[in-house]
């Protein structure tokens, strides 16, 4: 299923109105939305190598190559099975498969990592609540998909601001 | 008037005329019996050419290895694993093939050979790799020097699912191969292979001559066709019959297919030698015993050397006979050379040559538990048949360093045991002390080591898997877990709660019931964490008493226990039967936060062409709320820490873990169950018949769980369990349990669901800690009065 759900533009467009109607932090600088490149060095070394898998997988994902995309997230789980971030790309991929169910799984598991390791941090707030709501559009819960993918888009529009995550965004 | 014939004129020509009916009939009737017997061989050729040619077995692969930047070579065991997937060491200089790798102090070079797969191959990679001590520091790619973050090895064969034959071949097909092997192979075994149709009747008397100067049979005559007849259909018997029939099948095989299919078929049937009781059949295969590689990269003188072996594969075993093999290799240059197949320079330089074959590396079996396992999973989907024959590739979850550590760990751990107490020794296999060990990885439920009992030559039944057996205090975390877990709202106790340990009896339909501790002792007022890393057994009965045996039984289904539980007091005690890996996949529900994986065993599955006939798909399941798992892996850790399984840590082993020992009645049982944040293992010994260790868990199952995760770690475990945000740290007082205020004289922190904590603070004289459920636990006695009291009392009634 696309993400280009018939429903999404006019929830995008509800949802940056409400966005943009009554919040002050329009205003405010805002945190540019993680991309994990940035923090590939981070970490032990398996964390580091983990890493490295994620991004192959998701340069494999950005050319269209969704299982060798996969395949490498799991690998990146074979070395450090608590790598939050190989479960964002799966969620992500999921998502773009439009495979709702799974994607939510998949971001139980990372927000439970990235909130033990105090990596929830602004950044990657904007990939939890889009891709959560992305995943619920998927699911064909419209209710509560419009207000995430809101919030995502209000807080990244240079990267929600069409509903999606894009390997390439993520990477 | 013409003249009467003589009489013996007529009688001749009527003899004549019989005499050409007679033939003509004998011919007739024999031109009818060859013809039948002719179309009767037809059918044969036919029907085993145009049907399934080959039996190859299913074979089975282990999940790959990962090297990468930071990664502790030695305790991998890189270079075993290197000589286990066939890579042949060489020289530190020069130009190193695929498959080859050479070791030196300080840097590593592996040339990785390609690895092919429908979705993730892997291209031939030259990687260098530089090494600090055991580490590797660095990895870059050859020739460009390009860094690189990770680099996959290819997946380790761990078996396969052979027919009655046992015969192993991968198939090849003629046009991958490199013409040099064709051209050896055709050199030796059949010169005018082009050019005859089945039968080399030059052949057949220059080995008649040869075999008559020499006085016995040292020479065949046989084509390439008839070999491969003799193969397909007929009996290595050495009879004129059999000859006779061997040539007729020839020429059928010849009319009806071209050389092309035959050749192919040849190559593919042709028997190379013997690996154990395997039966290596085939120049697909041969070339991945004999050299580490593909057929199609073996060069002109790996080519030349199976070539050499056809004639006789056991005698001129390169592995056994390498002298012997390398005269009969530059044999068959030479032959090629005079055949015009080799240039004269290119012959001087494979003769030159020296023998490199793949490291022989036997089966250790270690893995048999684990193969069964996805038989009986497969065979759910697939006939026994399709696995036997249809060449199926099965890429399982399996660690290949993981399962032979856990292999090593339970067999000797056995062993060891029987040394420190005789008694457990049986000669009798049926009567042997046994163990079972299982090893996931919790965040994805992948299967990374399963050995279902000591010695699988004397005993197949996997008791990781099929047996159910009690847990004894194993169980006693899904009651805590029940108990912490929110309920309508409120849990039933608190980390700060204490828990009574007095006796206690429980009227039950079969009488009264009366729990006793290990220690046969009563430890009074304990605390929540006192009483799990103690293991007492009543002051558990009580709370699971209090909490209620469906809740426990509903909480542990919910984390993965399948098996029956029955709905009885002593439930949280470990009455209930359950197999060991239905236990490890409950723990990894704990370790994963909450969240039940879907057991993993198999990564995908591959047919013979190449397709993907079924790949995994990881699935998760939040069944328990987060704050829960962690509290429960908190007690956990206090039990590997301070409790019964504290001695994980006498070896030295450091970092997070969390366990659960697990003794049952009459110590028929011995379990440790335990996890660290990247590993589930269960532990399981015991008889197979009713008897008793009379040895408790630690003694008997903790000390192969901490060999295996020792070994597995190298004593540093890595990572850190993670907390939710729904759990808070709070400093209590140890004795009131009540929240500890500046001024407390003692203090400890301790772990609470949000907005569970006590409510009561230190020093405010209340005699009584509030249960967040509504029930209320006595108070131990005050063990002196606290000088701070007046401070706390004020404060209290400031707040």
């Amino acid at each position: 299923m696309s993400l280009l759900h018939p429903l999404l533009a006019w929830l995008v467009g509800i949802a940056l109105l409400m966005g943009c109607a009554g919040r002050a932090s329009i205003l405010s600088p805002r945190p540019e939305p993680l991309r994990l490149h940035e923090i590939a060095g981070e970490g032990d070394a398996a964390r580091r190598a983990s890493q490295r898998l994620v991004l192959q997988g998701l340069a494999s994902d950005a050319e269209g190559q969704t299982r060798l995309g996969r395949r490498s997230y799991e690998r990146a789980l074979q070395v450090d099975a608590n790598n939050p971030f190989a479960y964002l790309a799966l969620a992500r991929q999921a998502v773009e498969g439009g495979d709702g169910e799974s994607a939510l799984e998949y971001l139980e598991q990372a927000e439970l990592l990235l909130g033990a390791e105090d990596l929830r941090s602004p950044r990657v707030e904007p990939h939890l609540a889009g891709l959560r709501g992305a995943a619920l559009l998927a699911r064909g819960d419209t209710r509560g998909a419009g207000e995430l993918l809101a919030q995502a888009s209000e807080l990244a529009p240079s990267v929600w601001d069409d509903g999606q995550l894009s390997a390439e965004e993520l990477r | 008037m013409p003249r009467a014939k003589p009489r013996s004129t007529r009688r001749g020509r009527g003899l004549l005329r019989v005499l050409v009916l007679t033939i003509a009939g004998v011919g007739f009737f024999g031109g009818f019996v060859a013809a039948g017997y002719f179309l009767s061989l037809d059918r044969s050729v036919r029907a085993r050419f145009e049907g399934r040619r080959f039996e190859v077995p299913s074979r089975v692969f282990s999940t790959p290895s990962i090297l990468y930047p930071g990664l502790d070579w030695k305790l991998v065991d890189l270079r075993g694993t290197l000589a286990r997937l066939g890579f042949r060491e060489a020289g530190q200089a020069g130009r190193l093939a695929p498959g080859e790798y050479a070791w030196g102090a300080s840097r590593a070079r592996i040339h990785l050979q390609a690895f092919e797969h429908p979705t993730r191959s892997e291209p031939a990679r030259d990687v260098v790799l530089r090494l600090d001590g055991s580490l590797i520091q660095e990895i870059r790619e050859l020739p460009s020097g390009r860094e690189i973050g990770a680099v996959l090895l290819e997946p380790e064969p761990i078996g396969a699912f052979y027919g009655a034959n046992r015969e192993q071949r991968e198939l090849v097909k003629l046009e991958q191969l490199p013409p040099h092997l064709v051209g050896a192979i055709l050199a030796v075994e059949d010169q005018r292979f082009e050019e005859h149709r089945g039968i080399d009747l030059r052949r057949i008397a220059g080995a008649l001559l040869a075999n008559l100067r020499a006085g016995a049979v040292r020479q065949g005559g046989s084509t390439v066709t008839q070999q491969l007849v003799k193969n397909f259909f007929l009996t290595p018997e050495r009879t004129l019959r059999r000859k006779f029939q061997e040539a007729a099948m020839a020429l059928v095989v010849e009319a009806r297919y071209d050389k092309h299919e035959i050749l192919e078929a040849y190559l593919n049937e042709i028997y190379l030698g013997q690996r154990g009781p395997t039966a290596i059949h085939g120049v697909g295969e041969a070339a991945h015993v004999f050299f580490g590689k593909s057929a199609r990269e073996l060069d002109v003188a790996e080519s030349a050397l199976l070539a050499a072996v056809i004639q006789s594969p056991n005698g001129l075993s390169p592995y056994r006979e390498s002298e012997r093999a390398v005269r009969r290799r530059n044999l068959v240059l030479e032959m090629m050379e005079q055949q015009g197949r080799l240039d004269p320079e290119v012959r001087a330089r494979a003769q030159a040559q020296p023998l490199r074959l793949a490291a022989v590396t036997p089966d250790p079996g270690d893995a048999r538990y684990f193969l069964d396992l996805l038989r009986r999973q497969l065979s759910d989907v697939y006939d026994a048949s399709v696995l036997e024959t249809d060449g199926l590739r099965i890429y399982s979850t399996l660690d290949r360093r993981a399962q032979r550590l856990a292999a090593i760990a339970l067999r000797e751990g056995i062993a060891d045991l029987e040394k420190r107490y005789p008694r457990l020794h049986s000669e009798q296999p049926a009567r042997a002390l046994q163990g079972c060990l299982v090893a996931l990885r919790p965040q994805t439920g992948e299967l990374l080591a399963l050995v279902g009992g000591r010695d699988y030559a004397t005993s197949q039944f996997d008791r990781c898997t099929q047996a159910r057996r009690q847990t004894g205090s194993a169980f006693k975390p899904f009651a805590y877990a029940a108990a912490l877990e929110p309920f309508r709202g409120t849990p039933a106790i608190t980390l700060a709660n204490l828990l009574d340990d007095s006796p206690l009896e429980i009227s039950t339909p079969s009488g009264p019931w009366r729990p006793e501790n290990y220690d046969k002792r009563s430890h009074g007022m304990v605390t929540v964490r006192q009483a799990i890393e103690n293991s007492l057994n009543v002051a558990t009965a009580r709370l699971a008493r209090d909490v209620g045996s469906r809740r426990i039984a509903d909480l542990a289904r919910r984390a993965g226990i399948q098996s029956p539980l029955p709905i009885v007091p002593s439930l949280a005690l470990g009455v209930a039967s359950v197999a060991p890996i239905e236990i490890a996949r409950a723990y990894a529900t704990f370790a994963s936060g909450g969240i039940r994986p879907e057991l993993q065993s198999i990564e995908d599955l591959i047919d013979a062409d190449g397709r993907t006939l079924d790949r995994r798909k990881l699935r998760f399941e939040r069944v328990i709320d987060a704050g829960t798992a962690y509290l429960v892996t908190s007690l956990l850790e206090g039990v590997a820490d301070r409790g019964t399984a504290s001695a994980l840590r006498a070896g030295g082993l450091r970092g997070p873990i969390a366990a659960k020992t697990g003794t049952t009645d009459r110590e028929q049982d011995l379990w440790l169950v335990g996890y660290t944040p990247e590993l589930v293992v269960v532990v399981w010994i015991g008889f197979d018949e009713p008897r008793s260790l009379k040895i408790p868990s630690s003694l008997g199952a903790l000390p192969i769980w901490r060999r295996f995760v020792q070994d597995m770690t190298g004593g540093q475990i890595r990572g850190r369990f993670p907390k939710p945000a729904n759990v808070e740290v709070i400093e209590i007082d140890p004795v009131t349990r009540a929240v500890a205020l500046s001024g407390c004289p003692e203090r400890q922190s301790e772990y609470f669901l949000a907005g569970t904590a006590p409510t009561s603070f230190c020093g405010d004289g209340s005699s009584r800690v509030p249960l967040p459920g509504g029930g209320l636990a006595e108070r131990p006695p005050d063990r002196e009065d606290d000088s701070s009291g007046e401070f706390f009392r004020w404060l209290r009634r400031q707040l």
